[in-house]
């Protein structure tokens, strides 16, 4: 569906997105993850035909999206990072703009706001300038699925959204994935990358670290998983201990006995540490961040 | 007519255009920009016409061609300032707005042209409440003598506005960022409506008589507000007044009607220069 090859895009001398090539299948739900300043907004707006690129290729089910930009975006949806729209319009003249240049009947503005399960708590027919950051994110939402097309590109879709938005959003794109959409879509969120992407493109300062299958990556934050014991006998022994309970890491700091192992293997690395004579005050658990994975990815 | 956005080539679709266009005037209706304006153009067209002979110990309506000519002037003031204004304004807009309306299966040229359409119907709006109420006043006053000057006259009015509104485009895609945008504005109307004729006139000192008089008649293209002004003489019949650039014109072209055609056609390449430079930068512009 998409194909992307060699894409380099530099503003002056600054390159934000440097030689990245990667494909995403026909029905599959890929994602962009990275920190702020990866790249990955750069990339959508290449792929939307916002962007031209600096020096590589975007093709969408084989149309070059620079030189046929219109025919490329008739197969599109697009959802901005940061949604805006005038405020003197109301959400329903807004949703039927979009409705008339996609030339798609009106009716469908319900369709999609029932679909959606948005209300907009009866705000439809009032001045966009009344809506909050949340109803806004929405409403970009509505008018990205207004047209039903086969593509979906999403910049960061759960960033402005509260937890109950974000909750029904991700039900959305699990129905949109059954329904065969193909979607594309960024985020520096774990948790949407994990519950919602097949694979994911792991971008480092503009560079493609990686393209991995989410189970892949589950894996390595799973291995990479942190205990943080506070010891009142702290000993070098309990490092060994911990090890052979199938601790993949383990290192003393001062009264902190520091474990990384699968989530699955701390309550027996725990039973073993008591076993072994360990005084155990508090223990934490932590997930590696962003960096560590990247780490992982980039050495 | 055929535009494109990247590199592809594609009918212009005018159901598009006209959509944008639609958006645009509801935005600046709503924004009360329009109404604003046809207020002030309304109660400055009245004032104009009441007051404009007190001078003369005479206070009352005037007709319609006495009321053209006294709002000549102002007219040349406001109108690219406005247009200007407005447009730079849009143009500018907000970013993240335009992001969502371009990555829409529209091609950059029916974005183009559907805002400067709807921004050109929102002046024309503006300009027909306004000087409409103030002509209805006067024609009830004093009669409908003159009124198809007044109407040429406001067509003039117009023309000079989808100029401006062009040029506004051509700067604001060119410059990029807001504040630069309405800096080069600002700087274009102070240029054309008030440093341009004293560049000319000081120029004509370097030249002789003969080639002086060509430059003066060769500059008149140069300014856009300079043919509107002399347009509207030439159609309120004040050849003897407006100098030598217009009189030069008239005697050169042969006639009013000659002198008057060539006068907006050269007005109708100063609305498609500036359109065909917004368009081919914004086709290859990263938004």
């Amino acid at each position: 569906m998409i194909e992307v090859k060699g894409l380099t895009k530099k503003f002056g001398n600054f390159t934000a997105v440097k030689d990245i090539s990667f494909q995403v299948k026909a029905g599959e739900t890929f994602a962009l993850l990275g920190p702020n300043g990866s790249g990955k907004t750069t990339i959508l707006k290449c792929i939307t035909g916002l962007m031209s690129p600096t020096s590589g290729h975007i093709w969408i089910n084989g149309i070059d999206v620079w030189k046929n930009s219109w025919e490329a975006k008739s197969l599109l949806s697009y959802l901005p990072q940061r949604v805006a729209f005038y405020e003197n319009l109301t959400a329903r003249e807004v949703l039927e703009f979009y409705c008339r240049l996609r030339k798609l009947p009106l009716d469908r503005i319900d369709q999609v706001l029932e679909k959606l399960h948005f209300s907009f708590n009866g705000f439809a027919d009032r001045s966009v300038s009344e809506f909050s950051g949340g109803m806004i994110q929405r409403l970009g939402i509505a008018v990205a699925f207004l047209p039903n097309a086969p593509l979906l590109l999403l910049d960061e879709p759960t960033a402005s959204l509260d937890p109950e938005g974000a909750i029904k959003f991700r039900k959305l794109i699990a129905m949109l994935k059954q329904e065969g959409k193909t979607i594309l879509f960024s985020s520096h969120v774990l948790s949407d990358i994990e519950q919602l992407a097949d694979r994911v493109a792991i971008l480092v300062g503009g560079k493609l670290a990686a393209v991995e299958s989410v189970e892949i990556l589950k894996n390595a934050i799973r291995v990479n998983s942190r205990m943080r014991l506070l010891l009142n006998n702290p000993n070098e022994n309990f490092i060994k201990t911990a090890l052979d309970a199938g601790a993949t890491e383990a290192k003393l700091l001062d009264a902190h006995l520091v474990v990384s192992s699968k989530p699955e293997d701390r309550l027996s690395i725990l039973q073993a540490l008591s076993k072994a004579g360990a005084i155990i005050k508090w223990f934490s658990t932590e997930e590696p961040s962003f960096e560590e994975i990247y780490l992982k990815y980039t050495l | 007519m055929i535009f494109g956005g990247g590199e592809n080539i594609k009918l212009m679709d005018f159901n598009t255009v006209t959509t944008i266009a639609h958006q645009e005037l509801k935005i600046n209706i709503r924004a009360k920009w329009t109404l604003v304006f046809a207020g002030g153009f309304g109660i400055i067209a009245l004032a104009i016409s009441y007051f404009g002979l007190v001078t003369a110990g005479f206070v009352g309506f005037q007709g319609f061609t006495r009321t053209s000519a006294s709002l000549l002037n102002l007219v040349l003031y406001l109108i690219p300032v406005v247009s200007l204004m407005m447009g730079t304004l849009s143009f500018t807009g907000e970013k993240s707005a335009n992001e969502l309306l371009f990555s829409q299966p529209v091609t950059r040229s029916e974005i183009l042209l559907g805002k400067i359409l709807g921004l050109f119907l929102s002046i024309t709006t503006a300009t027909f409440i306004g000087f409409g109420l103030a002509g209805f006043v006067i024609a009830v006053q004093v009669g409908t003598e003159g009124l198809t000057r007044f109407l040429a006259f406001v067509g003039l009015g117009l023309l000079l506005a989808l100029v401006f509104l062009s040029l506004s485009a051509m700067v604001a895609i060119l410059s990029g960022k807001k504040a630069k945008a309405f800096g080069f504005s600002l700087f274009l109307w102070f240029f054309f409506v008030l440093l341009y004729d004293l560049l000319v006139i000081g120029l004509t000192f370097v030249f002789k008589e003969r080639t002086a008089n060509i430059f003066i008649f060769l500059s008149l293209f140069g300014n856009p507000v300079d043919m509107v002004r002399v347009s509207s003489l030439i159609l309120l019949n004040g050849t003897t007044i407006f100098g030598a650039a217009g009189a030069a014109l008239v005697k050169f072209l042969g006639g009013q009607m000659a002198s008057s055609l060539l006068l907006i056609s050269a007005l109708g390449v100063w609305v498609a220069t500036p359109l065909l430079i917004s368009d081919r930068v914004l086709r290859k512009q990263d938004i």
